[in-house]
């Protein structure tokens, strides 16, 4: 098996260097049958790759202890389930399935738009291929999972045990998905620029992959959440560590070119600014990586430390070079070919949500490296955590859900006063509303009580342009459920956006409410001893506990009231690890819309006591809902539609435009 | 939605009332990094220094001392890089300061270019001065074809959405 994998691994490595090195030259040398074949081999990449990566899956599960790898990162007594995906528990085997998910996506990416990128496309293929092989050349000779051990040790040393979670088998490839998956779109625009390309269709297969990207990537920040929610025992969803934060970036910035990529495809301007755009998230996802992978940065998720900083390192900085070379030899072909009239706009909204977003971005940046500069300038260490950033960072959020609301009412190019007042009549008439309504029932906090308006004023916009537009199609004769229906499906991006904003709106709800409210308690509690924390009381019941040959699991049973009102049996586990002095728990949740109870036990104290934090968490509940109905607005704009006449209009605006002979 | 939140917030929301000690405690503990555990707040770890440490902080909030007191107690024995963000002052204040600056700098910046754009879009027609000659000679083109599309489209423009209202686009 070892062997299987080391030699596809080197395969794969020349299948990406061979289809990198063929496409330019194919290109050049505009020789066809040498493109096909480049073409081929990236195709083909996928299907050696999954060869290496279900040899090293088949390791772990055959409990093969001769490969180095498999005995440091799993054991006979690991739950046989997450053998399964042991492989991305460190390093080497991370790498490896980079290089697998990248390399189905570039095949889908080529295979998608084969036909209506053709002249770029030979380009697209190169830069992708060279990421390809970049991983690929790391893996096979700094991180190669496949390396054997003389001698085979009788057990490996077990898996880390936070990572034996549910969410293990999907938040992990989703982040590393979506991190490298930037790449894609990166790839097709700066193919279209190298080439010249000025059509429509490099911008439409952009924004299909940034919009794929955004979404894997957005779910996989979501369900990292929940993960530390359930995890980690601490109550809370989001620690503002760096991992987090570099993956958190590229998100940010991906979610501004979705945005611009729109106007781009309806107005024809900001190409170069979305270029430069995906360029940043490419560089950002990059150093994503990096700091995954090579690690400078202390983190919680230093699982598996190593020496790759500086391959990654010089690989990010070639990366920054190569976009700015393109960028700046390109960019005087690239101004946009409509002037942005000021006032209120939507493309003004657009821009100023993309400078808010990118701020975001950079902030978080800046509090990622600041640590680094602090030790390099000073000598001094410095820790920057979450005061910090929700300091920095929760004015900059609280405007872009201003804009969120703000910028969909605006009609493009220009609108006078009295148009915008009338489109933010009702909204903002319901954003006073609910603020009055939270400050009667007892909301004192002024911050939250803005918070909550805006959020109001959010969903009051998206349901007056739902309302608008279905109120015209239904007095043109249609019954309202078909103009609804028939409204989404004439501007699916636009009302698939939407839908997203009030995804957005739950995720803002769940994280005010979570962060302004709720109390938490520290408790010790014998067996029938119980204890009241804002409104509920948890009576703790008594202790199964199991023995593992790795691990002592703990069953702590417990019973929730609310008031006088039985919640039912609530669990709460925990596990010790004797071999890693380490402990896992599960977090006994009751969740409803309105709070959570959270009871997480943190020690069994030797008398028998245990360490008990129960919390009441208010509206966490609407940040998990709002991951599915994130995937449904991002389908519903990703649906393909027939282009609408406006639009082809446009297009031949821009066409026009772009036939005028330039001196 | 808003009433699932008036809801929310009715439940668990104390008339105001001064923090408590645990409150207190439990926002310093938030604010405390533990020294042997990277990344974590003394509130999130359960090392024993954690622990200690938390002990700490309750009893010097019972004995009477002030929130920067016990931060500065901290950070008398392990560093700046106990508190879980950089201090407010000395060289740390760089890292407060540059983030603001960052974004407003970036919005003045992008509000100017804005102003500049709607100021030139009157005069379209006339030297932009600054070399924007592209922009110059596609100029009349341009105007032309927002003429036509005008006409094609009626005067809402391209893409701009149903006017407010509720009626039918006018001709």
């Amino acid at each position: 098996m070892a062997e299987l994998g080391t030699v596809t691994l080197h395969l794969a490595l020349v299948l990406a260097l061979y289809a990198g090195a063929g496409s330019v030259a194919g290109k050049l040398r505009s020789s066809s049958s040498l493109l096909l074949s480049v073409r081929r081999a990236t195709y083909l990449l996928p299907v050696v790759l999954a060869v290496a990566t279900l040899s090293l899956v088949a390791a772990f599960v055959r409990h093969d202890f001769r490969v180095e790898y498999v005995a440091r990162h799993s054991s006979l007594a690991m739950d046989p389930i997450y053998t399964w995906v042991a492989l991305y528990a460190g390093n080497e085997g991370s790498l490896l399935f980079i290089a697998f998910a990248f390399s189905l996506l570039s095949a889908a990416a080529l295979a998608l738009a084969s036909r209506s990128l053709a002249g770029s496309l030979p380009y697209t293929n190169a830069i992708l291929a060279g990421v390809s092989a970049f991983v690929l050349g790391v893996t096979a000779f700094l991180a190669n999972p496949f390396q054997t051990l003389p001698v085979a040790p009788p057990d490996g040393q077990g898996i880390n045990p936070l990572l034996t979670h549910p969410g293990m088998f999907v938040h992990p490839p989703l982040l590393m998905i979506g991190l490298i998956g930037v790449s894609v779109p990166y790839a097709i625009a700066v193919g279209a620029l190298l080439t010249g390309d000025r059509s429509d269709a490099w911008v439409d297969q952009a924004r299909t992959w940034s919009l794929v990207v955004w979404a894997i990537l957005g779910s996989g920040l979501l369900l990292g959440a929940w993960w530390a929610y359930t995890i980690l025992g601490w109550g809370g969803y989001w620690g503002w560590d760096p991992i987090e934060n570099v993956a958190l970036m590229p998100w940010l910035v991906l979610t501004g070119f979705v945005h611009t990529v729109m106007v781009q495809k309806r107005r024809g301007m900001f190409g170069l600014w979305n270029l430069v755009l995906i360029a940043i998230a490419f560089t950002l996802a990059l150093f994503g990586i990096f700091i995954n992978r090579g690690g400078p940065v202390p983190s919680v998720h230093s699982f598996g430390a190593s020496t790759l900083g500086w391959v990654f390192l010089a690989f990010l900085a070639f990366s920054v070079a190569f976009s700015l070379v393109v960028l700046l030899v390109r960019a005087p072909a690239l101004r946009g070919t409509a002037a942005l009239e000021f006032h209120f706009s939507r493309e003004a909204a657009f821009l100023f949500n993309n400078l808010l977003l990118l701020g975001v971005a950079l902030v978080t940046l800046w509090g990622v490296v600041y640590p680094l500069v602090s030790q390099m300038v000073r000598g001094v260490a410095v820790t920057v955590g979450a005061p910090f950033y929700n300091q920095v960072n929760g004015p900059l959020f609280l405007a872009l859900v201003f804009l969120m609301g703000v910028g969909p009412l605006l009609p493009w190019r220009h609108a006078s006063w009295a148009v915008v007042r009338r489109a933010i009549q009702v909204p903002g008439l319901a954003a006073v509303l609910a603020a009055s309504l939270l400050a009667l029932v007892g909301v004192r906090q002024p911050v939250a009580l803005f918070a909550f308006g805006l959020c109001a004023f959010v969903v009051a916009g998206v349901l007056q342009e739902w309302a608008r537009g279905t109120w015209v199609r239904h007095r043109r004769g249609q019954n309202l459920v078909a103009a609804f229906a028939s409204l989404v499906g004439a501007n699916r991006p636009r009302y698939g956006g939407y839908i997203v904003h009030l995804a957005i709106v739950m995720v803002a709800l769940g994280v005010i409410g979570s962060s302004f409210y709720g109390t938490q308690r520290d408790v010790v509690l014998a067996a029938g001893e119980q204890v009241s924390v804002g409104g509920y009381t948890v009576i703790y019941r008594g202790t199964r506990v199991e023995t593992h040959p790795d691990r002592t699991e703990f069953f702590h049973h417990l019973q929730g009231m609310k008031g006088q009102r039985d919640l039912g049996p609530l669990v709460a586990w925990r596990a010790f690890y004797p071999d890693r002095r380490m402990a896992s728990t599960r977090a006994a949740i009751r969740s409803t819309p309105v709070e959570d109870l959270y009871v997480v036990s943190t020690e069994s104290l030797e008398d028998g006591r245990v360490v008990f934090r129960v919390m009441v968490k208010p509206l966490v509940w609407w940040i998990w809902m709002a991951g599915p109905v994130m995937i449904l607005g991002t389908l519903v704009s990703l649906w393909p539609q027939r282009r609408p006449l406006v639009e082809s209009a446009a297009g031949a605006k821009r066409a026009a435009v772009s036939a005028v002979p330039v001196e | 939605m808003v009433t699932a939140l008036a809801l929310a917030t009715a439940g668990c929301v104390s008339p105001a009332s001064p923090p408590s000690l645990e409150e207190q405690a439990q926002d310093l503990d938030k604010s405390l990094i533990c020294p042997v555990c990277p990344g974590e707040t003394i509130d999130q770890s359960q090392a024993a220094l954690a622990k200690q440490m938390r002990a700490i902080v309750r009893e010097k909030l019972a004995a009477g001392e002030s929130r920067e007191q016990v931060l500065e107690f901290f950070v008398k024995r392990y560093g700046d890089g106990v508190l879980a963000a950089p201090p407010k002052g000395g060289f740390h204040l760089l890292a407060w300061t540059v983030p603001p600056v960052l974004v407003l700098g970036a919005a003045a910046g992008l509000y100017a270019l804005l102003r500049r754009m709607g100021r030139q879009r009157p005069r379209r027609g006339e030297a932009t001065g600054g070399g924007d000659l592209e922009q110059k000679e596609l100029a009349p083109y341009l105007a032309r074809v927002d003429e036509e599309l005008r006409l094609l489209l009626g005067p809402s423009g391209p893409g701009s959405p149903l006017p407010p209202g509720g009626k039918a686009t006018g001709g």
